[in-house]
Formats: structure tokens, C-alpha cells, sequence
């Protein structure tokens, strides 16, 4: 009787996958809130990187070596925990968010970092439409990203150092906890946000990646977690996908060159 | 079974053979105009005197706007590695990274390919490099005519080819470079000059943003 009930618990359980595989999901807000207010209106998500052309060289399944040329499948503009999501702001902070949506609606978004060709920033760095090479040298791993050549050292099994000066990209450690790398970034400035709607993190903010090799190497997962006790409710964590793009070379990217977009009085002004 | 051991050794000798750059090297000195091995100036073109004598003046009442580094585009080649901020060289098997301080520019040299033919010009050009015994030579092509040969204001063209031999003390604590310029448009021969680099140990490079640092503190040199 025991076998039998647990068997059809388990048909039950198998059924309910089939169903949650044949459902479409639900798709994202396209507004904050879900509100459908227009001016709330969320700038929607891109698809990104998809598989390496056939006849590129295979994804090392080494889990430990990362090197090599990765690049984000989709890309959020809206960087909480499910896509179309707002991080878990305070309110004060959501009003803000709100407040940065509508101006960006009005066509007169408000500058954030990357429009005066300063560094993205945590955790939006990483949520970039373009390539990031990761190399492997002892004790380091450095991310050398496409986009506006943002550069991130992390250094391997030491401590944060002492009175660390904050920055745009912040003081980045990591350990190996099995085959998941964890990268511990804290130093960083409140002159980014966390995402490209406008979402705001302090000098406290703390950000944890887990990155772990899957697809036997052909990918490589990203558990991005974000605390920061003064804009965040609590902490968040989201899932990324990065595919492995061998055939990939990271170009010369000159934010200098076009920077037609600097802000007046803290606004951007299309010129 | 002796060719195995004989190949084996001669492997051996191939690995040692090539050095490890890896570290934080910083140009020993400052340098203005580049001065050729045999202590000259470069051979300039009369067109290029020209431009190069127009540049002069403009710097010599203040007025750098002919230089892109002032608006923090790269500097270009071999300038970049004529300016005194550190830079960190990654080497690995198939491509040797010079990572920069001044604006945290990176450049890429891929080992052991062949420089392309077909190239859109580029700040820092496409570079390919391979080891001459203990020797790293990199050549470079696909550069923009807009960025200068060195601090002064030396111009070039899109003709620009750049070779660079990279040798290492036998103590492992200076870096010598070697390099050769031509550039038919804007020389009258090929001529090279050589710099030094000492190691900088324990030196971490900061986050270095140009856009973040006023105009008049922007290095230049």
C-alpha cells in the first residue's frame, strides 16, 4: 500500500513537470509593479548570446578553469529576482526607481555611470550585452569586459584588505567552495545603480557571484546575490547564463569617442 | 625510445627557453620625444615635420587638443607603452595581455598567428606576437592615423607597422623594449629606440578612470 501510494505520488509529481513543461510561462511584467501604468513602462529584455557556431572548439569541462571568452544569454534591464521584478527596495528607494522609469519614459532619462563612460558598477557589470574574457593566472582571476574596457582583478583565497578605498567596480575576492567560484565584492561607490532602470545600492552594498561551469563547459552559471542594508528590503539573489563564445575576440571599445550624451545639471540631454 | 627522450628534452628546453613577463612593469624615467638608437630624431617626412612642428607649437602655449588623451581616447601605440603609468602583463600559452593604469586600457597580443591583412583601423591596432628564443616580438598593424608615436606629438599614418622585442633582465627585475617603426607616409626609413621597464613588485593597479579625473590631471606623458 506504501509502495503503491508513494508511486503515484512520485506519477502525480511527473505530471505536474509535464505540465509546468507543456504551460508557456507567464511573461514578464512589462511595467513596474505590474501596473500597467504607461509611464512605468520597463525597457524590455534582450535576448543575448546564443550557442558558438558548429565547429568552434568545445567548452573545457575542467570545472575549475573559467578561461576564455563568455557572453550572457538575455539581458535584464530590470535586475531583481525574476525578470520584470524590482530588487527589493525600501520604499524611499522605490520611489526613486519609479521617479528614474518615468523620466527615462519622458525621454530625459536621468545619467547614471555609463553615459559619462564611467564603470558600470555592481551588479550591473555583469549584465552586459557584450562579451567578457575571464583569465586564470595563480592566485587571480580577471575579468577583462568588452564594454567600456572594465576591468575586474579578483584575487584568490585573502581577505578583503584592510580600509579598502571605495570604487566604481569595488575590491573583489574569491574562494572555491567544490566547483563553484565565489567572488565576495564589498568598496563600492554609490555613484552606479544596480541596474540600467536606475534601482540604487549604497556604499554598503555587499554583492556574492556563485559561478559554476554546466553544460559540460559549453556554459557557465552566475547566482548573483545583493545585499545592501540601506536601499534593500532584504537581500536578493538572481540566475544568469553565460555561454561559452570561443570563436569570440572582445573588441576595442571606445565609450570616449561617442560620448555625445554627457549630462547637464545631472540629466542626460540627447545631442 | 631515444627520439622520444631526445624530443622530450628538446621540449623541456623550449619551455624553459621562454620567460614569464607576468607582473607590474613601470617605464624606468619619463620620456618626451623619442629619440632613435643612434640618438637622433626620427626621420620625419617633410609633410610630417610639418605636422609635427605644428603640434610643438600648439603645446608650447598650453594647447593639447591635438592630442586624444586629452580627451581620454587611447594614445595608441608604441605611445602607450612610452607613458609612465604601470601596466600588468598576463602571459599565457596562446595570448599575452598588457593590462594598462592609464585608463585601465587592455591590449591583447595573440601568440603564434599570422597578422591579418584586412584590418579596420583601430587606437591600439591588432597585434600578434610569438618568442624568438627568450624574446617576445610582437608585430601590430590596423591603426588609426588620429593617435601620436610618443609624448611630444610625433605623428604617423594608417601605414603604421609596429614591431616590439621585449627582453627580460637575466635578474627578472628590468624589461627591455626594443622597437622598430614604419611607416612610409610619414618616415623617410624605418628606424627603432629602446626603453626600460623596472618590475613593481606588490603593486596593485587601481581603478584608474579618465572620464573621472579632471582635464589637467590626466597624464600625458
Amino acid at each position: 500500500m506504501g509502495t503503491r501510494l508513494n508511486l503515484s505520488l512520485v506519477i502525480a509529481g511527473l505530471c505536474l513537470a509535464r505540465n509546468a513543461v507543456a504551460d508557456p510561462p507567464a511573461p514578464p511584467p512589462t511595467t513596474l509593479y505590474n501596473s500597467g501604468d504607461p509611464t512605468l513602462a520597463l525597457t524590455p529584455g534582450l535576448r543575448g548570446a546564443t550557442a558558438a557556431p558548429k565547429g568552434a572548439a568545445p567548452g573545457n569541462p575542467d570545472p575549475h578553469n573559467l578561461e576564455g571568452v563568455w557572453w550572457l544569454q538575455g539581458y535584464q534591464y530590470l535586475l531583481g529576482p525574476e525578470p520584470g521584478i524590482a530588487p527589493p527596495l525600501k520604499p524611499e528607494y522605490l520611489r526613486i526607481l519609479e521617479r528614474r522609469i518615468r523620466a527615462k519614459n519622458r525621454g530625459t532619462p536621468e545619467a547614471d555611470a555609463s553615459t559619462q563612460c564611467l564603470p558600470h558598477g555592481m551588479p550591473r557589470v555583469m549584465e552586459s550585452p557584450y562579451p567578457i574574457e575571464i583569465v586564470q593566472t595563480p592566485g587571480r582571476i580577471t575579468f577583462l569586459h568588452e564594454v567600456a574596457h572594465n576591468i575586474r582583478r579578483i584575487y584568490l583565497d585573502q581577505p578583503h584588505p584592510q580600509g579598502v578605498a571605495l570604487s566604481f567596480l569595488g575590491d573583489s575576492v574569491a574562494h572555491w567552495e567544490g566547483d563553484t567560484l565565489v567572488v565576495d565584492t564589498v568598496g563600492l561607490n554609490d555613484r552606479t545603480f544596480i541596474d540600467d532602470e536606475g534601482s540604487s545600492h549604497s556604499t554598503q552594498e555587499h554583492v556574492v557571484e556563485r559561478y559554476t561551469k554546466i553544460d559540460h563547459g559549453e556554459a557557465l552559471e552566475l547566482i548573483m546575490t545583493v545585499e545592501d542594508p540601506v536601499t534593500l528590503e532584504h537581500p536578493y539573489s538572481y540566475r544568469r547564463v553565460f555561454r561559452w563564445r570561443p570563436d569570440v575576440r572582445p573588441q576595442e571599445y571606445v565609450c570616449e569617442e561617442n560620448n555625445r550624451n554627457a549630462p547637464v545639471n545631472g540629466v542626460t540631454v540627447a545631442k | 625510445m631515444l627520439g622520444f627522450v631526445a624530443l622530450s628534452l628538446a621540449a623541456g628546453a623550449a619551455l624553459a627557453a621562454s620567460p614569464d613577463l607576468s607582473g607590474v612593469w613601470q617605464l624606468s624615467g619619463r620620456l618626451g620625444a623619442v629619440k632613435t638608437t643612434e640618438g637622433g630624431a626620427p626621420p620625419l617626412s617633410p609633410a610630417a615635420q610639418a605636422l609635427y612642428a605644428a603640434h610643438r607649437a600648439a603645446a608650447a602655449h598650453g594647447d593639447y587638443s591635438y592630442d586624444g588623451v586629452t580627451r581620454c581616447l587611447p594614445p595608441g601605440l608604441p605611445r602607450l607603452m612610452l607613458m609612465h603609468e604601470p601596466f600588468e602583463i598576463l602571459q599565457r600559452d596562446k595570448v599575452v595581455y598588457f593590462l594598462h593604469q592609464l585608463n585601465r586600457l587592455p591590449r591583447r597580443v595573440y601568440l603564434d598567428e599570422p597578422l591579418p591583412t584586412e584590418l579596420d583601423p583601430h587606437y591600439l591596432g591588432y597585434s600578434v606576437g610569438h618568442w624568438d628564443g627568450t624574446t617576445l616580438v610582437i608585430e601590430s598593424t590596423g591603426f588609426d592615423d588620429s593617435t601620436l608615436l610618443d609624448n611630444a606629438g610625433l605623428p604617423h599614418s594608417e601605414s603604421l607597422h609596429l614591431t616590439e622585442r621585449y627582453q627580460e633582465s637575466p635578474d627578472g627585475r628590468h624589461l627591455r623594449l626594443r622597437f622598430t617603426v614604419e611607416d612610409p607616409k610619414t618616415f623617410t626609413r624605418p628606424w627603432s629606440a629602446q626603453v626600460e621597464y623596472t618590475r613593481r613588485s606588490d603593486y596593485r593597479l587601481p581603478e584608474e578612470v579618465c572620464s573621472d579625473t579632471p582635464v589637467a590631471a590626466r597624464p600625458r606623458d
